[in-house]
């Protein structure tokens, strides 16, 4: 076995970087280089925890988090069906490629105002901005791993009279699997970004990660804004490690090498 | 009409039949078409091998046969005998491509006879017969990925063969097993060929493998491309090693005649 791969060693090379950033934080905010407001120190955000902890943060993870999910699994409802269908039906996909990349080109914070007008301020307008560019990702990643299906295999839809409908779901879908978690890897960063702006705009019962780290600033509470920051950041890594969880299970009988 | 140039052959007796094929792939025009007014008729229930040094277009001739491919002038046609579009089959080099990655090895070989609305008894008799007969038992449970090489060629050719078409081309299906298991897969095939009184096109560069189960030896060759011997061997069974020897011989003479 190679000398770095072994476990202890794997770990000590992760968490060495995490190490060294700490130690230089906490040296740079307690010889006050940078002024406590700007960086409070690690100490303090530590305390920040706790205290975040008695005001019930855990609620605004929750919620947050949900509003993820819904954005992400509506995004996917529609995405994946959506695109196989013009995956399989490829004259359809030219005709509304252009459209939909026109679509995707716009950035969905531009859409904000557009969409409080049409579903108006609550929690549908949180979820749907964050489901629309999710949807578009899923959507055209479906697509494009439908477009790369092994057209041998897809010879055995024919040889054995397969419905249009069962070619899709026992073959294209199957096909489209891995690029299908490439879309649904991004739609899930996208959609904690937009989850996470958006509450910053829409203070629904003022709950919700975005609206915290928000409030915490409004009232110069800084060591909390970072502490939920980071809590941010954590559920961002988690929910990737979720897709790569998923992905694992899903893709087992994945060949190492495509042949086509 | 030019006809394959047998004494006892009536207008239906063939499997497949091409008349003034040509064919040529866009990227070789000019090197001049790889097929021009090819000929060539297969008889019921023989066991055609393909032979001829790589790169002479017999994977193209496979692909014609299965009409996969279209030529670009003259007439591949089926026997009339033939009412769907499973009673032809073409396995493909890469046993991968014959088989989904994401259906165990029992459930590959389920799938074609569900789909082909075979009973519930007969399809499971069919499939236990088959992995006897391929050796697969050790192997129902596994993903294609998971297993070695030459077990997923076994696979491939029990999937190809499991639905019992009439007319199967087989593109080098030998080329991942050891000598042992060759012959005994071919002895295999050749009994279920008879059994089922298949019309088996065999492509392959290797002798001994068109020796194992041919009762016909198609060698071809040049470009545009043309039979350069056409030799039959009507009774493997009971044919001598004397006979064998000699049939060897001339394959080979042909073979390098056709490589010059």
């Amino acid at each position: 076995m190679p000398a770095g791969s072994s476990p202890p060693r794997r770990h000590i090379r992760v968490l060495s970087p995490l190490v060294v950033l700490l130690l230089a934080w906490s040296a740079i905010s307690g010889l006050r280089l940078i002024d406590p407001v700007v960086l409070p120190t690690p100490w303090s955000v530590a305390r920040a925890f706790v205290t975040m902890g008695r005001e019930r943060v855990l609620i605004d993870v929750a919620l947050t988090l949900a509003r993820v999910l819904a954005a992400v699994g509506i995004a996917a409802c529609i995405g994946i069906p959506a695109g196989l269908l013009l995956g399989y039906r490829r004259r359809w996909y030219a005709m509304v490629e252009g459209p939909l990349h026109g679509l995707r080109s716009i950035p969905a914070s531009a859409l904000f105002p557009l969409f409080l007008i049409t579903i108006g301020v609550g929690e549908s307008s949180i979820v749907a901005l964050a489901a629309y560019p999710s949807l578009l990702v899923i959507l055209v990643n479906t697509v494009s791993g439908a477009a790369l299906a092994n057209k041998r295999r897809l010879y055995q839809a024919k040889l054995f009279g397969l419905s249009g409908f069962d070619t899709i779901t026992e073959i294209l879908f199957y096909e489209a699997l891995p690029n299908i978690f490439d879309g649904l890897r991004t739609a899930a960063s996208y959609s904690m970004v937009l989850v996470i702006a958006v509450e910053m705009f829409i203070g629904l019962d003022d709950r919700g990660l975005g609206r915290a780290i928000y409030a915490y600033q409004a009232t110069y509470r800084i060591p909390e804004t970072y502490a939920a920051v980071m809590i941010a950041g954590t559920i961002g890594i988690l929910l990737n490690l979720l897709v790569s969880a998923l992905q694992d299970r899903m893709l087992r009988w994945l060949p190492d090498a495509y042949e086509s | 009409m030019t006809r394959a140039r047998t004494p006892s052959d009536d207008p239906d007796a063939f499997a497949v039949r091409l008349h003034k094929v040509d064919f040529s792939y866009c990227a070789s025009r000019t090197n001049g078409p790889l097929y021009d007014g090819f000929e060539l008729s297969i008889e019921h229930g023989s066991v055609l091998a393909l032979m001829g040094p790589s790169g002479s277009g017999k994977s193209t001739l496979g692909k014609m046969m299965a009409l996969i491919i279209g030529p670009t002038a003259g007439r591949v046609e089926w026997s009339p005998r033939f009412r769907n579009r499973s009673d032809v089959v073409y396995m493909d080099q890469h046993p991968m491509n014959s088989v989904f990655p994401w259906q165990t090895v029992r459930r590959n070989l389920e799938y074609p006879l569900e789909k082909l609305n075979w009973g519930e008894q007969e399809s499971r008799a069919r499939v236990d017969y088959l992995t006897s007969l391929f050796r697969l038992e050790p192997l129902l449970d596994a993903l294609p990925a998971k297993i070695s090489g030459g077990e997923l060629q076994r696979v491939a050719l029990a999937r190809c063969l499991s639905w019992r078409p009439e007319l199967v081309i087989l593109d080098e299906p030998f080329a991942a097993l050891d000598r042992e298991l060759k012959s005994d897969i071919s002895l295999a095939l050749g009994q279920l060929a008879a059994k089922d009184g298949m019309t088996i096109v065999l492509i392959t560069h290797s002798i001994s493998d068109a020796l194992a189960i041919g009762t016909r030896f198609v060698v071809v060759g040049d470009r545009p491309v043309r039979i350069i011997s056409d030799l039959r061997f009507d009774h493997p069974a009971h044919a001598g090693q004397l006979d064998r020897d000699n049939m060897e011989d001339t394959l080979i003479a042909c073979i390098r005649d056709g490589l010059v």
